[in-house]
């Protein structure tokens, strides 16, 4: 027996009993569930074996566009959401004026709902009576006004842009921590070695901001995978086909025309998916952790 | 060792949080029902005469079925009755999701609008199961037979009307434009088109179309049902016992090349994606845009825009796609229903029952500009004469394909999707067409149609 545990085992058993019907069970549940013809038509469930991944993995189907998307969109928002947020949590960790004001404003879109975000967004990128192109008409720089969510062209990528704007204050605060729990007498240090401030930031607040910024991208990369509301509010999957098309919406399609053991074998793919990149992310960023 | 346990510990972390938000179905959009369940609803249910408190029943439905004039009357049945009832108005595209997705986990408001159907009600609806059986109730006798028929289920009626469904969605035109440029109403696509390239030398925009909707754009395909069936006779019963397909149709894939031959010529003008179908009244009315699709209440909606535009200076012809001159009817609108398992039924029934009396059709008639006759027969008329000269015009009629066809209705959005992917040069009409089989041929299965199965 290892003497240096502080309480025995079976402490942890109300814990695994409430983290097993509540997550572990549905899980396993909704598994089950995606080989059946579970749908809202009929009260009878029937099993039938891979056909439900068959649909989805069929030829003519377009979820290898909606994979894409997805990835496309968790890797772009989280590679911007934590250099925008680096870039502004160094600057709002200096001595300026009416810091915690800026930190506030930058902070804001974090709280507001996302649904409303992205009807309000709506109505700014309108292209005709949009506010966005309506300012950039009236100040000569029409060229630059485009069809923001109606094109196949622009819509993902505007999309992505106001999800960034929302996301990256919260991201922002995070590293504004992290940054200020690093000991000053570094920087003390690298001031009396005459480091410039690039010098400064390339060899003490970035390595010591890793693990911190390693929590950012976990966060970021959950929240990308599972993308639903955003998209949903802006162009609900559109314009066109799939163009904004993410996993969550498309499931979300498949539950609202009752095709629930469709819907389900896409979670159970996006469940697949989520546990390989979670797993690999997670190799990759304890690679080079200390373990004391 | 422990470095594993570590990476396993996170990683089934993650998982774990992924399947949870996966298997919830999704539905964040769900708010609960503010439908306080209390006594006073069965004081109701009794019949009772005497002012009711603490009951708000939930009605949601799409945007544009709801009626200032209806929640003015909603305002009216609570002064009478103490019955307050929430609006929940939803974005056309995105109501059958909501509508499904409520209905599925059972947490649907106390009256939800829907189409009607025989087919759709019944397969998409499961209104044997959803919706109570209005059939014992006062008013359902006056409601029109063939309204009536799109709403029941092995004799039982589910549903009450709330539109107009006598008007048709046709072409409506700005008759000084057309006076002014000489323009003859179009018979053929070809006389369509020149009309429109003559309307273009103007300046103005042939056509007001509002793709960001979701459902306007749609309507060009299935209204035009009559002129696909007179093509091909006998189809729409072959497409009901799965003995044909929309793929491979010639004159569908007509319609669709034309509609996407308007669209490129610039007929529709530049922000025809981006489009509401609210501002069509305001847009037609400033005289920027000539034609749109829209039912025969339209004028008094542009008159009701710009008080100086009068109501007569709209008039009607059938879309002329594919030549069409067969005037497209639908006894299907949107209707209410009440949910099966709602806490208030009895509140939601003496709701229905006052939308239905003589005086609530005679407000409603009087002050929506686009109803001119609501399916009953104790509901008042106000055909114009432009009205009247429009359907005596075309003496062939023919039904629509979302009622003749099923599984049409359910897919509404989804063929949206499909056809402003064709105007953004995703898909090509046939591939429009495969799409709609594909989708039928899903929900069938789903609902274990004996022909799909």
């Amino acid at each position: 027996m290892n003497k240096s545990k502080t309480y025995p085992l079976y402490f942890t058993f109300g814990a695994l009993l409430l983290y097993t019907i509540l997550f572990v069970l549905p899980g396993i549940f909704g598994i089950g569930y995606s080989f059946t013809d579970w749908s809202a038509y009929s009260d009878k469930l029937n099993f039938v074996g891979l056909a439900n991944f068959k649909t989805i993995f069929s030829a003519d189907e377009n979820y290898f566009k909606i994979l894409t998307n997805t990835l496309a969109f968790t890797l772009v928002t989280t590679v911007l959401k934590n250099a925008l947020g680096l870039l502004m949590a160094v600057l709002l960790t200096k001595h300026i004026k009416l810091l915690n004001f800026h930190r506030g404003v930058m902070f804001m879109p974090s709280v507001l709902s996302t649904l409303i975000i992205g009807m309000i967004f709506t109505s700014i990128l309108d292209p005709s009576i949009g506010l966005l192109n309506t300012f950039l008409n009236s100040i000569g720089l029409g060229a630059l006004a485009k069809p923001w969510l109606t094109t196949s062209e622009f819509a993902f990528g505007s999309v992505m842009a106001v999800d960034i704007w929302k996301g990256v204050g919260y991201i922002m605060t995070i590293l504004i921590a992290g940054i200020l729990s690093i000991s000053p007498t570094y920087y003390e240090a690298a001031n009396i070695d005459g480091a410039n401030s690039f010098q400064v930031f390339r060899k003490i607040t970035f390595p010591l901001l890793l693990p911190t910024l390693a929590t950012t991208t976990v966060l970021n990369v959950i929240y990308g995978l599972k993308i639903f509301d955003m998209v949903y509010a802006m162009t609900n999957g559109g314009p066109g086909k799939a163009t904004t098309e993410v996993l969550y919406t498309a499931v979300f399609k498949m539950f609202s025309t009752g095709q629930y053991a469709v819907g389900t074998a896409l979670s159970s793919v996006m469940f697949l998916f989520m546990v390989i990149i979670g797993y690999f992310m997670i190799r990759v960023m304890t690679r080079n952790e200390v373990i004391e | 060792m422990r470095k594993g346990k570590r990476i396993m510990s996170a990683v089934l972390a993650i998982a774990m949080l992924g399947s949870f938000t996966a298997c919830s179905g999704g539905n964040p959009m769900a708010s609960s029902s503010n439908a306080p369940a209390s006594a006073a609803s069965g004081t109701a249910a009794a019949g009772s005469s005497a002012k009711q408190e603490n009951v708000t029943l939930t009605f949601m439905a799409s945007q544009d079925w709801i009626q200032d004039a209806e929640m003015k009357l909603g305002a009216e049945f609570e002064k009478q009755t103490g019955i307050k009832i929430d609006y929940q108005i939803i974005p056309s595209a995105q109501y059958t999701s909501l509508l499904m997705t409520k209905l599925n986990a059972g947490e649907c408001p106390d009256i939800f609008g829907n189409q009607s159907g025989r087919f759709d009600i019944q397969t998409q609806l499961n209104v044997e199961k959803n919706a109570v059986d209005l059939s014992s109730e006062n008013w359902a006798g006056n409601v029109d037979k063939a309204a009536a028929e799109e709403l029941s289920v092995n004799g039982k009626l589910y549903g009450q009307p709330i539109q107009d469904v006598s008007s048709v969605w046709a072409v409506a035109y700005n008759k000084n434009i057309f006076k002014d440029l000489s323009i003859q109403i179009p018979k053929t696509y070809a006389e369509f088109k020149s009309t429109c390239e003559k309307i273009k030398t103007k300046k103005i925009t042939p056509i007001y179309e509002c793709v960001s909707d979701g459902w306007h754009h749609t309507l060009w395909l299935p209204e035009l049902g009559p002129v696909i069936e007179a093509a091909n006779p006998g189809l729409s019963d072959k497409l009901n016992n799965n003995k044909a397909t929309f793929a491979g149709n010639s004159t569908m894939q007509l319609i669709l090349t034309q509609i996407k031959e308007m669209a490129s010529l610039g007929y529709w003008g530049n922000n025809y994606m981006s489009n509401k179908y609210a501002d069509s009244a305001k847009n037609i009315a400033s005289g920027k845009y000539a034609m749109t699709i829209a039912n025969q209440g339209f004028g008094e909606e542009v008159h009701k825009a710009d008080p100086k535009f009068k109501a007569d200076n709209i008039g009607y012809f059938v879309m002329p796609l594919a030549d069409n001159q067969i005037l497209n009817v639908n006894p299907c609108g949107p209707s209410r229903f009440i949910y099966k398992n709602s806490k208030n039924i009895d509140a939601a029934k003496k709701y229905l029952e006052f939308m239905a009396s003589d005086s609530s059709l005679k407000y409603m008639t009087d002050n929506v500009s686009k109803f001119n006759k609501l399916p009953y027969s104790n509901a008042p008329s106000k055909y114009t004469d432009t009205i009247k000269d429009f359907y005596a015009r075309y003496p062939k009629t023919g039904t629509v394909y979302q009622t003749a066809v099923k599984y049409v209705t359910p897919q509404w959005a989804n063929i949206g999707s499909d056809i402003s992917a064709l105007l953004l040069g995703e898909e090509k009409p046939d591939e429009v067409l495969k799409n709609i089989d594909k989708n039928r041929a899903q929900q069938a299965k789903a609902a274990k149609d004996s022909a799909w199965n």
